[in-house]
């Protein structure tokens, strides 16, 4: 099995385009979470959620979630230093839940409301979540492999573990990875209707805790074996070591209470690795803020860790749940913590909850000499993952 | 309303949101446990509670906090309809 | 991607308008093969296979899906809780209940939205259904593509079988279809291809493994790979080499020559029909007999993995149902076969199929 190495990042996310803005707001523990403006929201109890900040860049034409996947993947190649040539035969694995759905809403809605829709090819295709790979590979020139993951709310992560095995297994030497979502109406009103968004911006692991917030954004990386990204000198931020895929089979929202499918999901990550739970100094947790996953996350973290065996911290306090593109941009965060040795905080944790055994870095970013680390993403119907990463090439 | 009309209410509820068969509902009687697990219960889950909270909100007209443990007023027919019967303003 | 394996297929499920059933209803089916008059499967034949109240809390796709992926793991002798991994493939989901969600708030705001339809909406639902019906806890990836959905999930799960991440893998393609999209593609004049609905699922593991257990091998899938060719977002290009076919030859150490026969992803979709068939004549000079069961069932991404099966079917009998104008079945040369799939877009995957 070759070695995995992380040579390029590209992210958009509610603190704008680009990973300098990102990395700033994330270590600066900034909450970007506010009223929506994208969607209606009148008469809806929560009304807020994280949103990309001005007009993403490119044409109109094209979908708001394709134009951050472009720019977040197109940051991620130039970042590594690749061309035109690199693309050919890279792989491309996309994760995606709402694809083009904003606009495709906005269709069907007219069509509920003035009684007529106009005739549409763009609503009926790039609604599909498919469609931002057919976007990038078109516009980047990516020919090899291609394919794009539906797993709920860990699609970003498990994308960056398909892209590992590809290249494990020695089918590619690179490949660009990652997640994206944009805010959709359905998602809006669907987390609504199960009523776990916070009215408030959410608060991971806080005793007071009401729940959810929503968010949106891209984060694309890019991924290469270790021989290439050495024959060509790249920089190397960090080796992905070992990932875990599970699932729960046991409901299609709630979590497994004793929190199994997480467990093994952590250990098989471990075992791939070849890494001891004592290795892993920081867990870039799932952390949603629903009374419900910190609970049960947090005894599976102590299951395989131990209570206190490691500092946790959410990124969704500050960017929300950015859904498809949560997990990649996670990874990212958690790249960048391992990278600068800074550790982000959980925004808005005023009162550590007492079932929560851990540190959770409160509000004020840490600095903390990170050597590994790993990044949980859980979705709906028990859909689990985790990302062991070591610093630089392990 | 009388609690027994909001049985009836509750019943309508389970063929419209929670798609029971309306044999099914017809069967339900006021001790019916609603969890599911419990010997003789119509199987609810929490997804499914979910749901039959926001049908009751609609239907009745009143807001149930999904902050506070109501499991107690959702453990039957009977103690779910007093529960809103008390909740509605008195006729 | 490419793999070079020993994969064996050890169950088949089916449910499509056609042909309900294992791998033996699926040879009966494809040895005397008639298109259905409706490619839509009814609602009777589908509430004859689910049990009520399993069904009270499962989509119309979701019902097939499960259905399918029961037989399936039933003929592979497989038990409920086997370390299992799940793949699907489907091009739209759970688009029924995604326009039944958008609808009730529509017609009655915020009260109308259902808690219980949400989940639908999100395309892993079936995937999320079925690892609860059947008990499978190891991955599980719901795949998203146009045409060729069904045949990558395929290609997907061989890969997870051969590296040995996953000691065996239930996969499966599922669509059902939709008013409102069939509605669109009428409007846009891009009705012209046969479009259907249903499931099918099969059970892949390690040949060793299979044999260990003495379960029957249907089949063999010798090398998967999938790649894309260049191609605007729902266009057709114009490329014609195939890297993936080219990748599996070379995986399985086998020449043009070998592949006696193809079953290929036309659905009268002609421009794109016409690319593949580029594809083929660039990659076979030999030009083998083809067979696209698109005509018969409709496209759709349970026909991709259904094609799998058929594939096996074809290997073990030397028969190929071929379908122009009028369905009949043709002899072939039994052993080693393609299943190629290529979409608008450019995804593209190849498959090499052979006898146990």
């Amino acid at each position: 099995m070759k070695s995995v190495v992380i040579t390029g990042l590209g992210a958009v996310s509610p603190y704008g385009a680009g990973l300098v803005a990102y990395w700033k707001g994330l270590a600066a523990g900034v909450c970007t979470i506010r009223d929506l403006t994208l969607i209606e929201t009148e008469g809806f109890r929560c009304r807020i959620g994280a949103e990309v900040p001005g007009t993403p860049a490119g044409s109109a034409r094209r979908t708001r979630a394709d134009r951050l996947a472009i720019a977040a993947a197109a940051e991620a190649l130039a970042d590594a230093g690749l061309g035109a040539r690199d693309c050919r035969a890279a792989a491309l694995v996309v994760g995606a839940v709402g694809g083009g759905m904003l606009e495709a809403e906005a269709w069907y809605w007219r069509g509920a409301r003035e009684g007529a829709r106009p005739a549409s090819v763009r609503a009926v295709r790039a609604m599909l979540p498919s469609a931002h790979a057919e976007t990038l590979s078109s516009r980047l020139g990516l020919g090899g492999p291609r394919h794009t993951v539906v797993t709920a709310c860990s699609s970003g992560a498990v994308a960056l573990a398909e892209a590992a095995e590809l290249i494990a297994d020695g089918v590619v030497d690179v490949a660009v990875a990652g997640g994206v979502d944009a805010i959709t109406r359905i998602c809006f009103m669907g987390f609504n209707a199960l009523k776990i968004l916070d009215p408030a911006p959410c608060r991971p692991f806080d005793q007071e805790r009401r729940g959810m917030s929503i968010g949106e954004g891209a984060g694309f990386l890019v991924l290469e074996s270790q021989a290439r990204a050495r024959a060509r000198r790249a920089r190397v931020y960090a080796t992905l070591a070992g990932h875990g895929m599970t699932t729960d089979a046991f409901h299609v929202t709630a979590p497994e209470p004793e929190g199994d499918g997480m467990v093994r999901a952590m250990t098989a990550a471990l075992r791939v690795a070849g890494a001891a739970p004592a290795e892993v100094q920081y867990a870039n947790a799932h952390g949603t803020g629903t009374p419900q996953n910190d609970r049960i996350e947090a005894r599976a973290l102590a299951r395989v860790f131990g209570e206190g065996g490691l500092l946790v911290s959410s990124a969704k306090s500050m960017i929300g749940h950015t859904m498809a593109a949560a997990g990649s941009l996670e990874a990212i965060a958690t790249v960048l913590a391992l990278e600068h040795g800074v550790v982000p905080p959980t925004a808005n944790l005023v009162t550590p909850d007492g079932d929560v055994p851990f540190d959770c870095v409160p509000r004020v970013s840490r600095a903390a000499p990170l050597t590994c680390a790993i990044s949980n993403s859980f979705g709906f119907g028990g859909q689990n993952v985790t990302l062991l990463f070591r610093r630089g090439v392990a | 309303m009388e609690a027994k009309e909001v049985l009836d209410e509750l019943k309508t509820v389970l063929v419209s949101r929670l798609k029971f068969d309306p044999r099914r509902a017809a069967e339900t009687t006021e001790s019916t446990p609603l969890p599911k697990g419990i010997e003789g219960s119509i199987g609810l889950d929490s997804l499914d509670f979910i749901e039959l909270s926001i049908a009751i909100e609609e239907r009745f007209g009143i807001a149930l906090d999904e902050n506070q443990d109501l499991s107690e007023h959702f453990a039957s027919f009977d103690t779910l309809s007093r529960f809103i019967a008390g909740k509605l303003p008195s006729a | 991607m490419t793999t070079r394996s020993g994969v064996a297929i050890t169950g088949v499920g089916v449910v499509s308008a056609a042909v309900t059933g294992d791998s033996a209803a699926l040879g009966a089916f494809l040895a005397a093969p008639v298109a259905p008059p409706d490619t839509a499967f009814g609602a009777g034949a589908l509430a004859a296979l689910v049990d009520p109240d399993e069904a009270r809390r499962l989509s119309r796709v979701c019902q097939l899906t499960v259905t399918a992926a029961r037989l399936a793991l039933r003929e592979s002798g497989l038990e409920r809780d086997a370390a299992l991994g799940l793949v699907v493939g489907t091009e739209f989901g759970d688009l029924g209940s995604t326009h039944a969600f958008a609808d009730g708030f529509l017609a009655r705001g915020p009260a109308g939205l259902s808690a219980l339809l949400f989940p639908n909406t999100v395309m892993n639902t079936m995937i999320a259904t079925t690892a609860i019906a059947v008990g499978a806890r190891e991955m599980a990836l719901t795949l998203n593509a146009p045409t060729v959905a069904g045949e990558l999930a395929v290609a997907r799960a061989t890969a997870a079988v051969a590296s040995g991440r996953v000691p065996a893998v239930l996969v499966g393609g599922v669509d059902e279809l939709d008013s409102v999209v069939e509605h669109e593609l009428r409007r846009l004049g891009l009705a012209g291809e046969r479009r259907g609905e249903g499931a099918a699922f099969l059970v892949l593991e390690p040949r060793a493994t299979a044999h260990a257990r003495g379960a029957t091998v249907l089949g063999e899938v010798s090398a998967a790979a999938w790649r894309a060719l260049r191609s605007r977002p729902w266009g057709v290009g114009r490329a014609r080499r195939s890297q993936a076919i080219e990748a599996v030859l070379r995986a399985a150490g086998a020449q043009p020559g070998d592949v006696g026969w193809v079953y290929a992803s036309a659905s009268d979709d002609e421009p794109r029909d016409r690319w593949e068939e580029a594809v083929l004549g660039a990659a076979l000079p030999g030009g083998p007999p083809v067979s696209s069961l698109g005509r018969l069932l409709g496209r759709h991404a349970g026909l991709g993995v259904l094609r799998v099966a058929a594939a096996a079917w074809t290997a073990r009998s030397g028969l190929l149902p071929v379908v122009n104008g009028t369905a009949h079945v043709a002899r072939v040369r039994p052993g080693r076969g393609l299943v190629h799939g290529l979409a608008r877009g450019g995804a593209h995957v190849a498959l090499l199929v052979d006898a146990a």
